[in-house]
């Protein structure tokens, strides 16, 4: 067999190089979408007459670790983020975990009808993000949500602004509280040390209807 | 330059086909295993425990000696996400100030409580004591039988609450927002961006902006901004006119930042890759790394170099824990052990804080227990103590104050009797920093960190201490 020259080889261990890395991209890029695809269910959500802060921070803690996904509401509980590094600006990657509210509206138990203020028990591999926003959140939307003063927030009360809301899981004696909140792409979900609540920018909204 | 040939050409084209051949296979695989959801597998949800306690690390004399814990893990019934509590218990072990033998108490439900719902009452023997208590509690999980020990250093480093004895009274009244003081000099600014000069902004669409986390300033007055979207450090030096960049292998999320006498540089990244704990990596004055190392906690809120290297506040324990004291640096167990209720100042005393309410408590701790406190109370809620340092014979103190709607920070500078001197600082808090990365008091002058929609800057503020 003839050898070939040393240019050739070079051309063909580029063309090789070059067209391996592009499809990989490709593999890469159908990776991220299809976590969603093929995890994730539209189940209905189960009705509860009975739910706790207890029950909704032990649900939100079932989400530490785990990814995060603009627009998103679907995630398993491996304590891995299954699609790293998805674009931040795409909310169509169908990537793991929630954004920071559609983790409060599932946390949180609500309805899809925004008049409804009753629970609902969303699985964590249910694909919903809810019909608000953080700046909604903010504003007490819906019939479940109220805002409320900040110095009297307690665990799993919310601090919201425009662009962001987390959950409060403790305070500090610093005064800074502990807040689990799905905090965007290269942090995932998780309990994170916050001054959200002496922020201006912050403002206070509970969730209605606790049984304890 | 070489002559392209036909029959390079023809390898280039068989260069594509083979890197197709390759891909190829590649994607097959990948698809296939993401068709048939492969992801690792889930966790034991039984194995889940956790516990928020808020500790009293500083009492006054007629406060109730409860410690009130909330402890979370899978609920009775097989479905971990039904929303009921979870059936768990436990025993707090406390002993009066910091030797003896612990006594347990058991943690009994309060169902009346909407939060601390499990509570151990402290025997009023050991609640009495002149000098306090030390205390750690461990907690069960009587469905699954997962346990966990907070402090996490248990009998080692358990948690110490201390009265504060006879304290100054600092009454701060109504805050009057809308006044702040001018700063004496703006000693570092950029803008938003990525250009050499500047400090970038986390990507993110549905993010709050973040950028320009933490800060610090060496002896001479150099000002290291941390440029974590940047992956990078600006070094803004007295009288330059632009900063020098230096580069630092950081992830780019939030983190914290303390620089040595030597300018070295001590990263906290507050998030850790997947499934691990926050990491402090250690750089060179040239941004080479020196190593690093995992925190034993779940998350750290803050950085500092103490006397005997640098120390991070870790959670849940709720403590502040030696992170590089050796050369091999620090593993969990060494830092859970040594973990401590206050930042050890230059002396060896302990400084301890807490804001409870609209009231901000402060103590300086040396061997003998309380040295010299003060309890600073105001009629506009206090948000969270920033900064706690010892100046002189002083204590500087900021402290966020906030409404609904506003909010400033608040400088105080304490002596024996009480408030020296008190003025305000515009909040300044467009992007998010560290939570407790906005100051720096480095001699007489303190620094604070700020920002805007253009973009962030270090101001400098003067202590009038005499």
């Amino acid at each position: 067999m003839e050898r070939l020259s040393r240019p050739q080889a070079l051309a063909f261990a580029a063309a090789a190089a070059a067209t391996c890395a592009l499809t990989a991209a490709t593999a890469s890029w159908a990776y991220h979408t299809r976590f969603v695809a093929n995890n994730c269910n539209t189940n209905p959500p189960q009705f509860t007459s009975y739910f706790t802060r207890d029950g909704s921070i032990t649900v939100a803690l079932y989400a530490q670790r785990e990814g995060y996904q603009w627009a998103g509401g679907c995630w398993n509980d491996n304590d891995v983020d299954d699609s790293p590094g998805d674009p931040t600006s795409d909310p169509n990657t169908g990537g793991e975990g929630p954004d920071c509210s559609g983790f409060a509206f599932k946390v949180w138990r609500e309805s899809l009808n925004e008049s409804d203020a009753g629970a609902y028990q969303w699985n964590k591999l249910r694909n919903v993000h809810g019909p608000y926003t953080a700046a909604r959140f903010k504003t007490g939307d819906g019939a479940p949500n109220v805002t409320y003063g900040k110095t009297g927030l307690i665990r799993m009360d919310a601090l919201a602004s425009s662009t962001h809301i987390g959950l409060i899981y403790t305070a500090n004696a610093d005064g800074t509280d502990q807040i689990v909140e799905a905090k965007g792409e290269a942090y995932g979900t998780g309990v994170w040390t916050r001054a959200y609540r002496g922020e201006s920018s912050y403002g206070g909204v509970r969730r209605l209807g606790w049984d304890a | 330059m070489r002559r392209v040939t036909s029959r390079t050409i023809m390898c280039g084209a068989a260069g594509v086909l083979a890197g197709l051949v390759t891909a190829v296979g590649v994607v097959a695989l990948t698809q296939v295993a993401a068709a048939h959801g492969v992801t690792s597998a889930d966790r034991d949800p039984a194995g889940l425990i956790e516990a928020a306690h808020l500790p009293p690390l500083l009492t006054v004399k007629g406060e109730p000696a409860v410690l009130r814990y909330d402890i979370y893990c899978a609920p009775p019934g097989g479905d971990p996400e039904s929303g009921a509590p979870c059936d768990a218990g436990g025993t707090v072990y406390v002993r009066a100030g910091d030797s003896g033998p612990f006594r347990a108490v058991p943690l009994l439900l309060d169902t009346t409580a909407s939060e601390g719902r499990y509570r151990a009452d402290i025997p009023a023997d050991i609640a009495g004591s002149h000098d306090g208590f030390s205390y750690y509690a461990v907690l069960r999980s009587n469905t699954s039988g997962a346990v966990s020990v907070v402090p996490a250093g248990g009998a080692a480093a358990p948690q110490r609450s201390r009265p504060l004895g006879e304290p100054a009274l600092v009454q701060l009244g109504d805050h009057a927002f809308g006044a702040p003081a001018r700063a004496a000099a703006r000693v570092a600014s950029a803008a938003w961006g990525s250009g050499d000069a500047d400090v970038g902004l986390e990507p993110g669409p549905g993010l709050q902006p973040i950028g320009g986390s933490s800060f610090d300033v060496g002896e001479t007055g150099t000002v290291s901004l941390l440029d974590e979207a940047n992956h990078r450090v600006l070094r803004f030096s007295p009288g330059a006119s632009k900063p020098v960049p230096v580069r630092v292998d950081v992830r780019g999320t939030m983190a914290d930042l303390a620089v040595g006498s030597g300018g070295e540089m001590t990263i906290l990244e507050t998030v850790g890759d997947d499934g691990t704990t926050p990491l402090v990596r250690r750089f060179d004055a040239a941004g080479r790394l020196l190593g690093s190392l995992h925190l034993a906690e779940r998350s750290a809120s803050a950085l500092e170099l103490g006397p005997a290297g640098p120390v991070a506040l870790e959670y849940p324990a709720a403590q502040w824990m030696p992170v590089a004291e050796t050369a091999a640096g620090n593993a969990s167990a060494g830092q859970r052990a040594r973990g401590r209720a206050g930042r050890t100042l230059a002396n060896g005393d302990e400084l301890v804080v807490q804001r409870a309410g609209n009231e901000a408590r402060i103590a300086q701790v040396g061997p003998r227990g309380v040295k010299r406190s003060w309890r600073i109370q105001s009629s506009t809620p206090l948000g969270e103590i920033q900064l706690a340092n010892a100046l002189g014979d002083k204590v500087v103190v900021v402290l966020r104050v906030y409404t609904d709607a506003r909010d400033e920070f608040l400088v105080l500078l304490l002596g024996e009797k009480g408030l020296v001197t008190r003025f305000a600082i515009d909040s300044a808090g467009w992007a998010e920093t560290a939570p407790l990365a906005r100051f720096r008091l480095r001699g007489t002058a303190l620094y604070a960190l700020g920002s805007t929609p253009a973009g962030v800057f270090v101001d400098r503020y003067d202590m009038e201490v005499g």
